[in-house]
């Protein structure tokens, strides 16, 4: 991604001309790294939250509460996977494409196959005992 | 239903799920209620791929984490030294400076205090300084330059706000011009107040010696051009934002792994799996984000928020001051990323109403989270400065107040004085 953007930098102003879809490819580069560092940080149990509370809770209630957070969290996703899903069907069918011939369902398809992941993760959490969510 | 709903998000929120997971759930049942369908999630998600400043995000947190990564940090306090050792308080006025750009390249996410402040606080402290000041400067320091560009909160939110599309347009060069200023002011008054608190104590001043500056100049040869190089570029227009970062990036990475040689190859790995997951981490919050707005903004939810706040405030100042007070206990308990993209949708809408324009009230946000982040009793940094110095938490607390003291007063004239933040952008 890095060279592709300095190779765009050098075209566009030493020869004037840059490659007409390379803008929309390095944003959808972006949503898809982007995407799949989503997908590592859940194996991690990375997620930006909120972890004020969870420090005061007795040791029972907070691994109620992690089992809880996990359910939750499995069961929006799995949704997203789902419905997103649903929409990448739709827009098969319409054949658009994003840049020069790539169909745009296949750029869209990183966002029901990382929430299905994510969803997966979530409920291999949910049924590990480990206390690796808490890191 | 929805009240009851709301809550139900806000404790689970509370007990530790991922935040964009809950921002999801809102969304999706904002759609439920509107009888929307809701494979809308779809388009919603994907529309963060038409962010045009959306590559700038990736590129810049990994050069941040190369630059935290390496023996930078190492070499600018050797420089320091060098350059204004000799002078009366001159190793604790250039440590603001050094801080602040450090953060604005790194990012807010502790690492100044880690990795920078760990060789600060020594040298200080053997300067002469007392250990109450020297552990309050590195502590409240951490998140000084969050105003400065290249910053990743700045950037994220030029991307919400335009995102949002209310009040006047704004680019991201306007924002980054914007910070200059108050950033400069707080820099300033940190530095009197250093003057002012050790001027009876016995600073030592280490000889003036023209070969150890040639040799900290000459060890900082290939990172020192970065900063005015990359600002020049943006300033001058002749980079866009996402070129400029690509520049960095690209910089940083030579000079870091083939010149300096202080990542390998197998470091270099780690590091680029460790800014995405950091990146995926902001995306994914975004795109629910601005999935979510949408529903907000379909629910009319801003405007009638507007009108409420209204028929309670009705002058400009009042709701200022509320601003102020709100977001400084948001900048404590929320890190400055979810607290950006979850807020800033709700806030914008309103401060327009009241008059304040859309870069102001960035430069605002971000002041009050830079000091959000050593706020008594929860800023994030009280913790990470206690846990990287060894410290009981409360002997943090008795250093860091007088800093924050000092930045609050800042505070109120940058937020009341606009022009301050829009002096450079109207020139």
């Amino acid at each position: 991604m890095l060279g592709f953007a300095v190779l765009q930098i050098i075209l566009r102003n030493f020869f004037q001309s840059g490659i007409q879809w390379s803008d929309t490819f390095l944003r959808i580069l972006v949503l898809w790294l982007g995407l799949i560092g989503a997908m590592i940080a859940s194996r991690q149990g990375k997620h930006i939250n909120i972890d004020l509370l969870t420090k005061y809770l007795p040791e029972k209630l907070s691994i109620l509460s992690n089992k809880f957070c996990q359910l939750f969290t499995a069961i929006v996703c799995g949704l997203i996977a789902y419905h997103s899903f649903l929409f990448i069907l739709l827009e098969k069918e319409s054949g658009e494409t994003a840049f020069a011939n790539v169909p745009l369902w296949l750029c869209e398809s990183i966002i029901p196959f990382a929430f299905a992941v994510i969803t997966f993760r979530y409920i291999l959490m949910l049924f590990s005992d480990n206390q690796s969510y808490q890191q | 239903m929805i009240i009851a709903v709301s809550i139900l998000l806000i404790i689970i929120a509370l007990l530790g799920a991922p935040l964009f997971a809950i921002i999801a759930a809102a969304a999706l049942y904002g759609f439920y209620i509107e009888e929307i369908d809701l494979s809308v999630i779809g388009i919603e998600l994907y529309r963060i791929a038409n962010t045009p400043l959306l590559l700038a995000l990736p590129l810049f947190t990994f050069a941040g984490y190369l630059l935290s990564e390496s023996n930078t940090s190492k070499r600018l306090v050797n420089l320091s030294h060098a350059t204004v050792g000799w002078m009366t308080d001159g190793l604790a006025v250039i440590a603001f400076v050094i801080t602040a750009m450090f953060t604005a390249f790194t990012g807010a996410s502790g690492v100044t205090i880690v990795a920078l402040g760990a060789l600060l606080y020594p040298a200080l402290k053997q300067g002469g300084y007392s250990d109450k000041f020297s552990l309050g400067l590195v502590t409240s320091s951490g998140s000084l330059g969050l105003l400065l560009p290249p910053s990743l909160p700045l950037i994220l939110y030029g991307i919400i706000a335009q995102q949002l599309d209310v009040g006047d347009p704004i680019t991201l060069n306007q924002l980054f011009l914007a910070g200059l200023i108050p950033a400069a002011l707080m820099i300033i008054a940190l530095s009197m107040y250093t003057l002012y608190t050790n001027r009876n104590s016995n600073i030592e001043r280490i000889a003036f010696s023209k070969s150890r500056l040639k040799q900290a100049l000459w060890d900082m040869r290939w990172e020192l051009p970065m900063p005015p190089f990359v600002l020049g570029g943006i300033f001058s227009g002749y980079f866009a934002i996402s070129e400029a970062a690509a520049v960095t990036a690209l910089y940083v990475l030579i000079i870091e792994v083939f010149i300096y040689k202080e990542i390998s190859i197998h470091h270099l790995v780690k590091i680029m799996r460790d800014s995405m997951v950091m990146v995926g981490g902001i995306l994914l919050i975004l795109a629910v984000s601005l999935a979510f707005t949408n529903v907000l903004v379909d629910a009319e939810i801003p405007s009638k928020l507007f009108n409420f706040i209204q028929t309670h405030i009705d002058s400009k100042i009042t709701f200022l001051i509320l601003l102020n007070i709100f977001l400084l206990i948001l900048g404590a308990i929320l890190d400055i990323f979810s607290a950006l993209v979850i807020v800033v949708p709700l806030i914008l809408p309103i401060a327009v109403g009241y008059g304040i324009h859309p870069i102001h009230l960035g430069v605002i946000f971000l002041a009050n989270m830079q000091i959000g982040y050593f706020t008594p009793p929860i800023g994030m940094n009280l913790f990470i400065a206690s846990f990287r110095f060894k410290k009981p938490i409360s002997e943090i607390y008795h250093a860091t107040i007088p800093f924050m003291f000092v930045l609050l007063f800042v505070l109120l004239f940058i937020t009341y004085i606009p022009e301050l933040s829009m002096f450079l952008i109207e020139q």
